[in-house]
């Protein structure tokens, strides 16, 4: 049962369908897993799997219909919009593969961004995003908007937000997909630092290389875990 | 909700789109504009018609003789119908109450001198509270007294241009002052700054100018004071005025012009009903152009929502409650119409500000704009914003971060 005490993230027979029209589409067909503390897992699926699906439900971004979610030990079970935006805030991180940077925010103003969701005071929020900034190496670019800066000094910004708030658990969309493969590779060694730091990472990715950088790899078949 | 970060966030905001807020921020501008400038218009067209309401009593009731048009037991129409002391005596018999009145004599032309300065000036012979009926401001001294119409006084109270005319910068009062040959003793002098007319007049008391300058008891008008009685009720007294005078004086019911009476207080009233009637239609108006400047905030805001769905959907990821994403659209919409409906606000009261002087016509005057109206309009701006605000704000809530984050 060790595992399961130290387990950050559990998922208890999760199911979710889509209703399109008049047909009910099931992407998660009761799935199952756990993930430690301080694990690099990738996810791993055909476009159809429910990865994305699966991303949302663990990025407490879509609800779902039925099993349990434990996330650091507490149930995420039919949680209202501003709970979730809570536990969002306080817990995890995302990083995107098309960044979502907010393009008339400086670098510096969007690794602020979830502080100020946090209510911190402008200038504590500017000093520790600026920590953060400096981590990604990027110190330089503080002041600069997200069309001047390259693909990979975007992820890296992208990557300094998510970690602001200190969250337990990165989750991760593709984030080498929009990059070449030699900023593919350096993001991936700074994704490691950080996890070696102790924190969490997700990656959903379609792409075997990223995949073995991380410690295991979670294969999604038609919305389970293809265990084969 | 409302502080320095929230205001920066929406700075960011509003300004990462300058065309869209410009031409936002002007529609509304013109609407409160267009208020303004209608309402300080309206205003002044008040001021003016009101200015020549001062010129008399608003409460009062002027009774006069002319001609009669129709024949009438026995008489022969186009007789000239006179009214005299007995009239006037046997008229207050018949009145319960008399809150004010003035008889008038009115004598056209008399040769007035003081020492070697001569002109022609009109006079009149009144009552004391013709001071008030008539409106008129005493400059200095004291006016017609009870006294004076009593032991018929030879006193007189001069215009202003009567002063100017023959005294030349010597204080009048006081001082002896011929008219039409008889010695009179000036005992005030009077501007009525709506009229400049009666500043060619020199007042005397009634009894004096009838017996002297008439030497007959006709009395050419009566003015009636009603005080503070409801207009109602000034109607039925001055009908009941009329049919009386018209029995007395043998002219026929119809006729309209052997004894008229006018009511000033159904003048006023009139003029009063009209001003209702253009106020309303310039706040009605004004009202219209800011409800499609609203509308046209609420359209932009919510294809400004269409467009940010990505990043609303971000700021959802990153910790943003329904509530910060709410806020954020309203008071965007809010900031927008203050911010806009202030310069419009501004710009209209400026433009008043600065023509305002340049207008000087009989019917329109001081076009300036309520501090109160001012006030409202900006109450009703921030009602506006918030409501218009309110429906793409709720878009932007519905947002799913799911969907907006999916990549295309």
């Amino acid at each position: 049962m060790e595992w399961y005490l130290r387990g950050v993230i559990k998922l208890n027979n999760i199911g979710k369908s889509y209703v399109t029209g008049s047909q009910k589409l099931e992407v998660l067909k009761g799935l199952s897993c756990n993930i430690k503390k301080g694990e690099m897992v990738a996810i791993m699926g055909s476009s159809g799997s429910g990865k994305s699906t699966l991303l949302n439900i663990l990025g407490l971004l879509d609800s779902f219909d039925s099993g349990d979610y434990l996330l650091s030990g507490e149930s995420m079970s039919g949680l209202n919009e501003r709970a979730a935006a809570k536990y969002r805030s306080k817990l995890l991180g995302f990083v995107f593969q098309s960044f979502n940077l907010i393009g008339f925010k400086t670098a510096l103003e969007n690794v602020a961004l979830p502080l100020y969701y946090q209510s911190i005071p402008r200038k504590k929020r500017n000093v520790i995003a600026m920590d953060y900034l400096k981590k990604v190496g990027l110190e330089d670019w503080a002041s600069h908007l997200p069309n001047q800066m390259s693909g990979g000094q975007k992820q890296r910004v992208a990557i300094a937000r998510a970690l602001v708030a200190q969250p337990k658990v990165i989750l991760a969309d593709e984030p080498t997909g929009a990059l070449d493969s030699v900023t593919s590779s350096d993001v991936m060694t700074l994704l490691r630092e950080i996890n070696a730091d102790g924190i969490t990472m997700i990656i959903v990715t379609h792409e075997h290389d990223i995949a073995a950088l991380c410690d295991r790899t979670i294969h999604l078949v038609d919305g389970l875990i293809d265990l084969s | 909700m409302f502080n320095r970060d929230t205001w920066l966030e929406i700075a960011n905001t509003v300004l990462s789109n300058p065309m869209r807020t410009f031409l936002t921020g002007l529609s509304i501008a013109l609407g409160v504009f267009i208020l303004v400038v209608m309402q300080g218009l309206g205003f002044g067209l008040q001021n003016g018609v009101q200015n020549q309401f001062s010129d008399d009593a608003v409460n009062s009731i002027w009774v006069d003789a002319g001609r009669t048009q129709l024949a009438y037991r026995g008489n022969m129409p186009n007789r000239q119908v006179k009214m005299r002391n007995s009239d006037v005596d046997a008229m207050f018999q018949q009145m319960d109450t008399v809150h004010a009145y003035s008889r008038r004599v009115r004598i056209w032309g008399v040769v007035m001198a003081h020492e070697d300065q001569q002109s022609n000036f009109p006079l009149r012979g009144v009552d004391p509270d013709h001071l008030m009926l008539e409106n008129t401001t005493l400059t200095d001294g004291r006016y017609i007294s009870s006294r004076d119409v009593a032991e018929e006084t030879k006193v007189a109270v001069l215009g202003a241009t009567v002063v100017e005319d023959l005294f030349e910068g010597v204080d009048p009062i006081g001082t002896y002052l011929l008219i039409g040959g008889v010695q009179f003793r000036v005992v005030g002098t009077f501007d009525d700054p709506a009229s400049r007319w009666e500043n060619k007049m020199a007042y005397l008391p009634f009894t004096t100018a009838q017996n002297i300058f008439r030497s007959s008891d006709k009395v050419d008008q009566i003015i009636l004071g009603t005080g503070d009685m409801p207009v109602a009720d000034t109607r039925s007294l001055s009908d009941a005025l009329l049919s009386w005078f018209k029995d007395r004086k043998v002219v026929h019911p119809d006729d309209a012009r052997g004894v008229r009476i006018e009511n000033n207080n159904e003048e006023y009233e009139r003029f009063q009903n009209i001003f209702l009637g253009i106020e309303l239609f310039i706040w009605g108006l004004g009202l219209l152009t800011l409800l499609a400047g609203a509308v046209g905030v609420a359209n932009i805001l919510a294809i400004a929502v269409k467009e940010r769905t990505k990043e609303i959907g971000v700021r959802k990821a990153l910790g943003a409650s329904s509530i910060s994403v709410l806020g954020l659209v309203v008071q965007e919409s809010l900031a927008l119409m203050i911010v806009s409906g202030s310069a419009g606000l501004i710009t209209g009261v400026g433009l008043l500000e600065v023509v305002s002087p340049m207008i000087d016509h009989e019917y329109f005057k001081n076009p300036q704009v309520d501090f109160r109206i001012a006030l409202v309009a900006l109450g009703i701006l921030a009602v506006v914003g918030v409501v218009s605000g309110i429906g793409p704000a709720l878009r932007a809530v519905s947002i799913k971060p799911v969907e907006a984050l999916r990549d295309e």
